[in-house]
């Protein structure tokens, strides 16, 4: 086929039309791929790829049986995207007719950050799964047509399924979950895990298809506790009742195993919701169990008088004269409740002489008082894993003033915390073996491990103090915690509060023991802060400690001692 | 010297048939390539679902976790049984010790 020179051109023409577009793509391609390559990669990776901080979750803590009393679970946090003053205020009064429950406060603040045109408002955090159904909606309303929006992220909220069964042991987290108090506070690096930050790669719809940990994710780790939900439940609520009853200012009752120093109960009253932490005063926030300091009382002449049979300076029968209910030392008058001409040893503890107890510390002598008072971990923290607890208050010997031994054999010028007591009394429950109580079971699921046993009192000692306060429960001021076929040893206090040096007309009921006598399986220490009208320990802190250890003995299976009589064989 | 020439430019030339077994080869492999490299897409939408079912699962067990403890608390069974059901606690009167004399001791 011939072409004429017409076609001939206009061939030509198209032939260099071609090339200059082949050119022109090739150029351009140049100038993309090589010349602006940093920046494109740049544009893609902003557009295909989203780095994001991922929130680790906070540990779960359970009870020793694997009740659930702390989990974080995630919920929704409501926030306003502020692009328009008008639009948010629109939306805001929307959202205070979906019954938001939003303080006064926190209305008047939102406003005033609407007005000042911040960008970014929170709303409302960790939203109730109603409350965010309600303003799910109200989001949904008209949102095409406005350029500020109400918006929504997840985030982790924790959760007290118990309510406030063993607050004080829990304490509480802040809104960022951040512990605040108790086990949340001291275990919190524990718990809290690490955030991570995780880079997800995204296709043109915006799917993602890739994920890339930048930092390596750890959630908080599961913390085991050694209470018991259902053994902890029923002490708050028999101590509840205690204190309303006796109409005292508050309460605290902590229970133990005898064997193993693992706390099975720590209770206290007045008790707070977690979740309402904030809103909960300090006093009531207060785990007084570990960090209310009081002056023990007779409670400590278990001390006194398990040092005097250490050291065999006395036996059990031998006498004491007891001045007839009035002892004169220095310019200093001790008393006695009923007057006593001679006590011996064992009855001073039963009947709770406080002048017979200033003369058995008399025999004793300062020194060796003093070094038995250290032998049983008083003035040192028992390392519960719990924060703010006290150490206690004991004198260095140089300080003790003429009439500081007389008035420490009765638990005066020292100050206890509730748990250093009941590690003094298990002492002698544990047959002389000093055990540090324990509250942290296992973290995840790793069994800590404990402080070896401390030897500080021999066989016959143990034996001794044993039948004295089994007798103190028979005849004694601790007649009110009998319980019918398990034999109960124990000790009461009654203490009156010392204000800037002066006695004052409120007092401290307190008692101390373990069941069954013969072979200890629990120790309790209950203490009850200012009971108005009746305030000895026999009559406030006694029968508190038999109705718990009733109900303790059903459910842990401490069965009575069989009357053979009366027995139905099964 | 005539004769060599024609060996020469035939020892050049590539068989026919290799060509096409080369090109079908290297088909293949890019074949293989492309479709091993959509396969690694679609498992990485596949797993990046999976990821999110299963934070979703998680999700769901620590509120039905949550919601188990909330519902066996204490607190609440006792004023359901109470205050529902009627019922009281017993008192010390109504209580028969029954002994297991062959397994007795603590438990």
């Amino acid at each position: 086929m011939k072409l004429n020179s017409g076609e001939r051109r206009r061939t030509f023409l198209i032939f260099i039309f071609f090339c200059l577009w082949v050119l022109l793509i090739g150029a351009s391609l140049v100038k993309i791929q090589v010349f602006e390559y940093g920046k494109n990669l740049a544009k893609v990776q902003a557009q295909s790829n989203r780095t994001f901080t991922l929130h680790s979750k906070r540990g779960t803590i359970y009870d020793s049986s694997g009740e659930v009393l702390a989990i974080s679970v995630k919920a929704k946090s409501a926030f306003l995207n502020n692009k328009d003053k008008a639009d948010s205020l629109r939306i805001f009064n929307r959202i205070l007719r979906q019954n938001i429950y939003l303080s006064r406060d926190d209305k008047q603040n939102i406003k005033k950050r609407i007005h000042q045109g911040d960008k970014f408002i929170w709303i409302k955090r960790k939203l109730s799964d109603a409350e965010y159904r309600r303003l799910k909606k109200t989001a949904s309303v008209d949102q095409d047509r406005m350029q500020s929006g109400l918006d929504f992220i997840e985030e982790y909220t924790r959760m007290y399924p118990q309510n406030a069964t063993a607050c004080h042991i829990l304490g509480g987290v802040g809104i960022d979950e951040q512990g605040l108090g108790g086990i949340e506070y001291s275990l919190d690096d524990i718990l809290r895990g690490k955030n991570c930050k995780v880079k997800v790669v995204r296709d043109a719809r915006q799917k993602a298809f890739k994920l890339q940990y930048l930092e390596k994710p750890q959630d908080g780790k599961d913390i085991y506790l050694t209470i018991d939900s259902s053994l902890q439940f029923f002490v708050e609520k028999e101590l509840e009742a205690a204190v309303k009853k006796h109409n005292a200012k508050s309460g605290t009752v902590i229970v133990m195993d005898s064997r193993d120093g693992a706390i099975l109960a720590m209770a206290g009253f007045p008790n707070f919701n977690p979740i309402d932490l904030k809103y909960t005063s300090p006093g009531v926030i207060k785990n007084k169990a570990i960090s209310f300091l009081y002056h023990p009382g007779s409670t400590f002449k278990i001390i006194l008088a398990a040092t005097a049979l250490e050291q065999n300076l006395c036996s059990p029968q031998q006498p004491f004269f007891c001045y007839n209910g009035v002892y004169k030392i220095k310019d200093q008058v001790l008393t006695d409740e009923k007057p006593y001409d001679y006590l011996t040893f064992e009855e001073i503890i039963i009947y709770s002489s406080n002048i017979g107890a200033a003369r058995i510390g008399e025999l004793l002598g300062r020194k060796k008082y003093y070094e038995g008072i250290n032998r049983f971990g008083f003035g040192t923290q028992t390392g519960l894993l719990l924060p703010a607890e006290e150490r206690g208050i004991v004198n260095p010997l140089d300080k003790w003033s003429g009439v500081s031994l007389d008035f420490l054999a009765y638990g005066y010028e020292i100050a206890v915390t509730p748990i250093q007591m009941v590690r003094a009394f298990n002492v002698i429950a544990n047959d002389g073996c000093m055990i540090q109580p324990y509250i942290a079971k296992a973290i995840a699921g790793v069994v800590l491990k404990r402080a070896q046993p401390q030897k500080i009192l021999s066989p016959g000692t143990v034996v001794r103090m044993k039948a004295i306060m089994e007798e103190v429960v028979k005849r004694g001021t601790g007649k009110t915690t009998r319980i019918e076929g398990i034999p109960v040893a124990g000790k009461t206090g009654t203490t009156k509060k010392i204000s800037k040096n002066k006695s004052t007309m409120y007092y401290i009921s307190s008692f101390g023991g373990f069941f069954p006598a013969n072979r200890p399986r629990v120790t309790m220490f209950i203490v009850i802060d200012e009971p108005k009208g009746q305030f000895y320990g026999g009559d406030v802190a006694a029968p508190l400690f038999k109705s718990i250890a009733e109900r303790l003995s059903i459910y842990l299976k401490i069965f009575p001692e069989v009357d053979k009589t009366n027995e139905i064989k099964l | 010297m005539k004769q060599e020439q024609p060996t020469k430019t035939k020892k050049t030339k590539l068989p026919g048939g290799m060509l096409g077994l080369l090109m079908v080869i290297v088909f293949i492999v890019l074949f293989t390539y492309l479709s091993l490299n959509l396969k690694t897409i679609d498992f990485g939408y596949e797993l990046q679902e999976l990821i999110v079912l299963r934070d979703q699962l998680q999700e769901e067990i620590d509120k039905l976790k949550s919601d188990k403890a909330r519902l066996l608390n204490l607190e609440r069974v006792e004023k359901e049984v109470t205050e529902k059901l009627g019922y009281r606690y017993p008192q010390p009167e109504q209580f028969i010790k029954v002994f297991d004399t062959e397994n007795q001791g603590d438990k």
